[in-house]
């Protein structure tokens, strides 16, 4: 067995913290599918833990790790309090730095997604080939737009983020979510182009210094103190981590004032108008980044629910597999994660479902889901109501 | 650690029928090497098979090769049972872990043994039913080691533990041949076989299928938690409720510092001032828990309650069990690592035991919680340390024999529901005579001559017949 | 002379009777004297002690000599209001029950017999006392060899001394009678204790608060009865629950069937059935090594020839 070496960073402190008590493997989405302690937390921990004391990683350890989606559903489940995200996140960039766990061509994909430019120019030949019907079904992205009217800035009473993917291929929900804001009587505004990107992808692929490099520059973006809303809880959960990702006070700061849109609107609900329809019955599927990272999923809920029938989906929140990149990297486990899901939402007998992920959204949407961003449901609600 | 390279022919053979489910990579068996305790072994192949005729041949060619074998479930055992030593090969039953059959007019099911224990009772919940054994570790213990380690639960006060809940077993039996244990009827014909193999450890073959029964879901449930400004009014209580005629569906104590510890992780709103605090669980038709209700009240008012409180919702109800259920977490949030002890005492003797327990571990300077089965007398202290101090283990080893020590002597036992496995093995003699042992080891061996199942648990090595695979527990045990 | 010392005494003067040749089988209230077969006539014959040795209300546990009479322990148990629910004849040994190992007509709510057994002492074939289970109500240490020699008829060891788990006498026990289909009748009581039909006749045993015996019984239209008919006592059969019903109405004996637990008590002949060969051969194996020049109850079979 050959194996590579690696130091990997982390403190015993840490990797200690794990009593192995298993508790987290039914929250953990590739548990789930696999039933290998391999594809556990508990096990990855074990296996975070053997490299630490030996310094090298084995074929099998690797495959482990990369299999990893980061949804940090076992964080929540986990009584003694372990800091799996981080480990994770650590364990990933001394991957990247001593080894060549990240391909070539992956890095490349990675920095487009830094560059405006680039990304609009690469979503427009997607767009064509779309049109050509030369991408097949399978890499389930949404229908691009060819052309995107730009977003109008309404005032300056908070931010919205807008971010990279979400932005070049989904601008109606970051439209739908602006009058959402508007409807409780505040402007918004969003941010230049220095915020292209919130460098959560970069992180989960262990690109740090990529990902440090975009955190930087997105704050630059937000100057003054009002609160930055992010309608993406993928990106929001990043923003949040800045703090900690570049331990700077600036940084601090910064993350102090993000909030996630739902969490934001769900603190003025006497703000947001009433309409008078029966509710439809929307199931919720809780993405990982509200829910696990963080933690203000029922926000959804309190929003969702003022003009909608809110049905949780069964499953104790475990992860659909979009996990940023990771349905397109690892689609064969994604989907099997996936059909979990599915089964659970359909048990839901909901009309539609509200998901506040883009990835989620997209990834669910290709498995034939009828899933929308809670807001854009709210939105068309509350203009049908009117 | 030293790692036995594999075997090349052995894991040719297990290859020619499992494929790449069959693992010896390093790194991958190092998973497999531990439970929830804190022993530690060391596999020699570990594989994963999807079906009863896979087991099957994997044990048949353990058994041309005279290499012994051990099944693992979900590996949250906290006895070592799991623990491989003599560097078996492991069969993992997580892959088995299908719901085969309802059988709503018999009353049971059939699932496979990697079924794990919450699954089933969620999917059992809208017939109305659900599998009455309810270990702490619930959402994630597997069947299969709840039959093994014939577990118990907060519940099974009133409802019994696992094997008054499990009808029949298939089985793979250590000589490669499968049988089914026990039938679905009320009295199968000749011995009990079934009730032999349920708590046996995986130690008499792998279970393959198991129908379990399933339990009617209570019309009406009440949770009402109790604090005492002593703890032992607290216990007294306990007695009292039990010797007024009431079993009630759960009993269960915390004292001070866990209260504490767990208060300040799940906010359940737990009176941290209390010395100790009892969570009742009453359940049944809408009378008898009524009744229920007024019993305890009357009890604990005997015994200087502080607050009755009863949840008003189920809400209310989870927030309490999960206080409960995520105690042991809790305190690995004030210290990094814990030894989690079972044993049992009459009811009558809680008090003085606890009192022994607080005693112990002062004199050997470590932290001593106290969350348990107090229903029926099953404690669990567990003794919070920090394994980077120098020579801590020594002192955490110490205070555990002592620990058990003091329950036996208040006539008690040795484990309430962890089982003995590797921890306990050579505590045995404390309860049994050499000649009780060397009769259960003639059980043992009627079903497994050679040994090889689940080699060097249970009975320490003195009293088998067939210790073919050494002598010696593996670094880390302490037993 | 303290108590404990006492009782020892008894069971070591059991195993000098039992004793570690020839051939010995136990005598118990010889009310099941022919199950399995009778004895060879060269058997000895012993007796259990007997005795209620302590009853301990706050713990639920009651030790016993395997000699007492459930009479005679129902009636010290009753004193401070609890029970085991045997429901056999009160001649019949503690013992005895267990070495048949067959349950009461309350297993519905009740349970097999078998899980109240905490603790047994018994002698094996070589006179030498062997102890199992535990004494506290809740016990994993080791093999629990308890659970092996319930309905063992004795062929594994006698039994000397036992350590049972007791239950609180419930406030109201009542039976009632009607027709009714007994099985639609099960799903619908939550925990009766008892469900007996005929084929046309139902008798029901409801326990609990008497509120409670009162609500169940309201939702179904019997008149009470004073207790369960007399059960049929030629043969007893043991079927799935589900297949209850064919065994019942193609009978052509009176019969009597326990709804939920699959046991029928029959005016007919019944037979042992067979067991499969693997698990025969386990039997054996257990047979060989406990009892190995078959001392132990010699003649009766647990197993079909
Ligand atoms: C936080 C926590 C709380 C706990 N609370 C409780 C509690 O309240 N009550 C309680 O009783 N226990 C409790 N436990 C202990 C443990 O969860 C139980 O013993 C459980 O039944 C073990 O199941 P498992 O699937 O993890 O088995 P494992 O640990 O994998 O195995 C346990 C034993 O079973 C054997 N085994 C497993 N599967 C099979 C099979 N198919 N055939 C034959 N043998 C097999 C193994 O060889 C081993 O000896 C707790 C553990 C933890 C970590
Ligand atoms: C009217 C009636 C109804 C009954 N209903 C039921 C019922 O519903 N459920 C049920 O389970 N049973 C029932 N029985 C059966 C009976 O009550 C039991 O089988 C009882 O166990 C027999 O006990 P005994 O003391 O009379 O044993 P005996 O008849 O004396 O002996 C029976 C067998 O047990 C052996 N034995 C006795 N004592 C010991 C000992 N200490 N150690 C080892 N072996 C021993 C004997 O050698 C013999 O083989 C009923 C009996 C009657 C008469
Ligand atoms: S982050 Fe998600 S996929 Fe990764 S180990 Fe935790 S629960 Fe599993
Ligand atoms: S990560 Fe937490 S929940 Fe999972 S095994 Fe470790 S301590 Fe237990």
């Amino acid at each position: 067995m050959t194996k590579v070496k690696l130091d990997l960073p982390i403190s015993t402190d840490d990797l200690s913290s794990c009593v192995a008590c298993g508790l987290c493997l039914p929250h953990c989405p590739t548990y789930r599918v696999t039933q290998e302690e391999g594809s556990s937390p508990r096990g990855r921990i074990a296996l975070m833990q053997r490299a630490h004391h030996e310094g090298a990683v084995d074929a099998e350890f690797i495959q482990f790790i990369d299999s990893c989606i980061q949804c940090r559903g076992c964080e929540t489940a986990c009584p003694a309090g372990v800091e799996f995200g981080s480990m994770m996140e650590t364990t990933r960039e001394a991957l990247t730095a001593q080894t060549h766990y990240v391909p070539w061509w992956l890095r490349l994909g990675y920095r487009l997604l830094g560059s405006q430019g680039a990304l609009a120019a690469a979503s427009k030949v997607l767009a064509i080939l779309q049109r050509l019907s030369l991408i097949p079904r399978r890499f389930s992205l949404p229908r691009i737009p060819l052309t995107q009217k730009p977003l109008r800035s309404s005032g300056s009473d908070v931010w919205l983020f807008t971010g990279c993917v979400m932005d070049a291929w989904m601008r109606d929900t970051h439209r739908a979510v602006q009058r959402v804001i508007e409807s409780t009587g505040k402007a918004v505004a969003f941010p230049d182009k220095r915020a292209v990107c919130c460098g959560a992808l970069h992180v989960h692929a262990g690109l740090g210094p990529d990902a440090r490099r975009l955190a930087a520059r997105t704050i630059e973006a937000f100057p003054g103190d009002n609160p930055i809303l992010v309608d993406s809880a993928g990106c929001g959960a990043q923003l949040k981590e800045y703090g900690r990702l570049l331990g700077s006070e600036s940084a601090r700061k910064f993350s102090q004032r993000v909030f996630d849109v739902h969490e934001w609107l769900a603190q003025r609900v006497e703000d947001l108008p009433e309409v008078d329809l029966t509710p439809p019955r929307i199931a919720v599927q809780d993405p990982c980044h509200l829910r696990h990272a963080q933690r203000v999923h029922e926000a959804v809920y309190q929003v969702l629910g003022l003009y909608a029938e809110t049905v949780p989906v069964d499953d104790d929140g475990l992860c659909c597999g979009a996990g940023g990149a990771y349905a397109t990297l690892h689609s064969e486990m994604a989907s099997d994660v996936r059909d979990r899901k599915v089964e659970a939402i359909e048990r839901t007998n909901a009309q539609e479902v509200a998901s506040a992920n883009p990835g989620c959204l997209l990834h669910l949407r290709s498995a034939g889901i009828a899933v929308r961003h809670p807001l854009e449901i709210v939105d068309t609600l509350m203009r049908k109501g009117e | 650690m030293v790692h036995k390279s594999a075997d090349q022919n052995l894991l040719g053979e297990l290859r020619s029928f499992l494929g790449d489910r069959a693992r010896d990579g390093e790194f991958e068996l190092g998973l497999y090497s531990k439970d929830g305790s804190v022993l530690e072994g060391n596999p020699m192949i570990v594989c994963l098979p999807v079906n009863t005729e896979e087991v099957q041949q994997i044990v048949t060619v353990c058994r041309k090769h005279h290499r012994p074998f051990l099944a693992r479930g979900s590996g949250t055992g906290l006895a070592g049972g799991a623990v491989p030593v003599g560097d078996p090969v492991v069969i993992a039953t997580a892959k088995m872990n299908k719901i085969l059959e309802v059988d709503l007019q018999n009353r049971i099911a059939w699932v496979e043994p990697g079924v794990l224990n919450l699954d089933l009772s969620r999917e059992l919940s809208p017939l109305g039913f659900h599998f009455a054994p309810d270990p702490s570790s619930q959402q994630v213990c597997s069947i299969g080691g709840n039959v093994a380690n014939n577990s118990g639960g907060p519940h099974c006060l009133a409802y019994g533990v696992t094997s008054a809940h499990v009808l029949a077993i298939e089985v793979v039996l250590p000589d490669g041949r499968i049988a089914v244990l026990g039938d679905l009827t009320a009295e199968p014909p000749g011995y009990d076989l079934r009730g032999i193999f349920v708590g046996s450890e995986g130690t008499m073959g792998v279970a393959t299928k198991v129908a379990v029964r399933l339990t009617p879901n209570p019309p009406e449930i009440r949770t009402l938690l109790l604090d005492f400004a002593d703890v032992r009014d607290g216990a007294a209580t306990v007695s009292a409720i039990i010797a007024a005629g009431l079993i009630p569906a759960a009993l269960e104590m915390m004292d001070q510092r866990a209260i504490e510890m767990v208060e300040a992780f799940v906010n359940a709103g737990y009176p941290t001032d209390a010395d100790a605090v009892l969570l009742v669980e009453i359940d049944g038709l809408a009378g008898g828990v009524e009744h229920g209700i007024e019993v305890v009240r009357a009890v604990a008012a005997r015994h200087h309650v502080g607050s009755v409180r009863v949840a008003a919702d189920d809400a209310e109800r989870d927030l309490l069990w999960k206080g409960r259920k995520n105690a042991f977490g809790a305190v690995a949030r004030i210290k990094p690592d814990y030894y989690l002890h079972d044993t049992v005492v009459p009811r009558g003797k809680l008090v003085e035991v606890l009192e022994k327990v607080y005693r112990i571990a002062d004199a050997h300077d470590l932290i001593a919680v106290n969350v348990f089965h107090a229903g029926d007398g099953n404690l669990h202290p567990i003794l919070a340390y920090d394994s980077k101090e120098k020579g801590v283990l020594e002192r955490v080893h110490a205070a555990g024999r002592a620990i058990v020590t003091a329950s036996i002597e208040a006539g008690g036992v040795l484990s309430g529901e962890h089982g003995i496995g590797l921890e306990k093995r050579d505590y045995m003699g404390m309860l049994f005579s050499a000649h009780d042992m060397a009769t259960q080891d003639l059980v043992r061996e009627a079903f497994d001559p050679d040994g090889l199942a689940n080699p060097l648990k249970v009975l320490p090595s003195g009293s088998r017949c067939s210790d073919s695979f050494g002598q010696h527990v593996p670094d880390g045990a302490w037993v | 002379m303290s108590q404990r010392d006492a009782m020892q005494q008894e069971v070591d003067q059991f195993a000098k009777d039992v004793g570690a040749s020839d051939p010995v089988t136990v005598v118990g209230g010889r009310t099941h004297w022919q199950v399995g077969g009778l004895p060879e006539p060269e058997a000895r014959e012993v007796r259990a002690p007997e005795g209620v040795w302590a009853h301990e209300p706050e713990e639920m546990t009651v030790r016993c000599g395997a000699g007492t009479t459930l009479g005679q322990l129902s009636e010290e148990l009753a004193r401070h209001g609890q029970m085991v629910p045997f429901d056999m004849d009160a001649n019949a040994t503690v013992g005895g029950v267990l070495a048949v190992g067959r349950s009461g007509f309350r297993r519905l709510r009740y349970g097999h017999v078998r899980d109240l057994v905490l603790q047994i002492r018994h002698i094996d074939h070589k006179g030498r006392i062997v102890s199992s289970g535990g004494p506290t109500v809740k016990n994993v240490s080791g093999y629990d060899l308890c659970r092996l020699l319930v309905g063992s008829l004795g062929k594994f060891g006698c039994i000397a001394e036992v350590t049972l788990r007791c239950l609180p006498i419930p406030e109201t026990t009542q039976w009632f009678t009607g027709s009714l289909d007994p099985f639609e009748l099960h799903k619908k009581l939550y925990r009766p204790s008892s469900i007996l039909w005929n084929g046309l006749q139902v008798w029901v045993c409801l326990e609990g608060v008497a509120s409670d015996v009162a609500a169940q019984a309201a939702t179904f239209d019997f008149e009470e009865a004073p207790g369960p008919p007399p059960f049929p006592t030629v043969g007893r059969l043991s079927v799935e629950p589900r297949d209850l019903q064919r065994h019942v109405t193609s009978s052509k004996l009176a019969c009597l069937a326990e709804v939920g637990v699959g046991i029928i008590h029959t005016n007919e002949v019944t037979h042992s059935r067979s067991i499969p060969e693997v698990n025969l051969s386990l039997m054996r194996e257990l047979e060989e090594r406990l009892d190995p020049n078959g001392r132990l109850n010699p003649g009766r079979q647990v197993l079909n020839r």
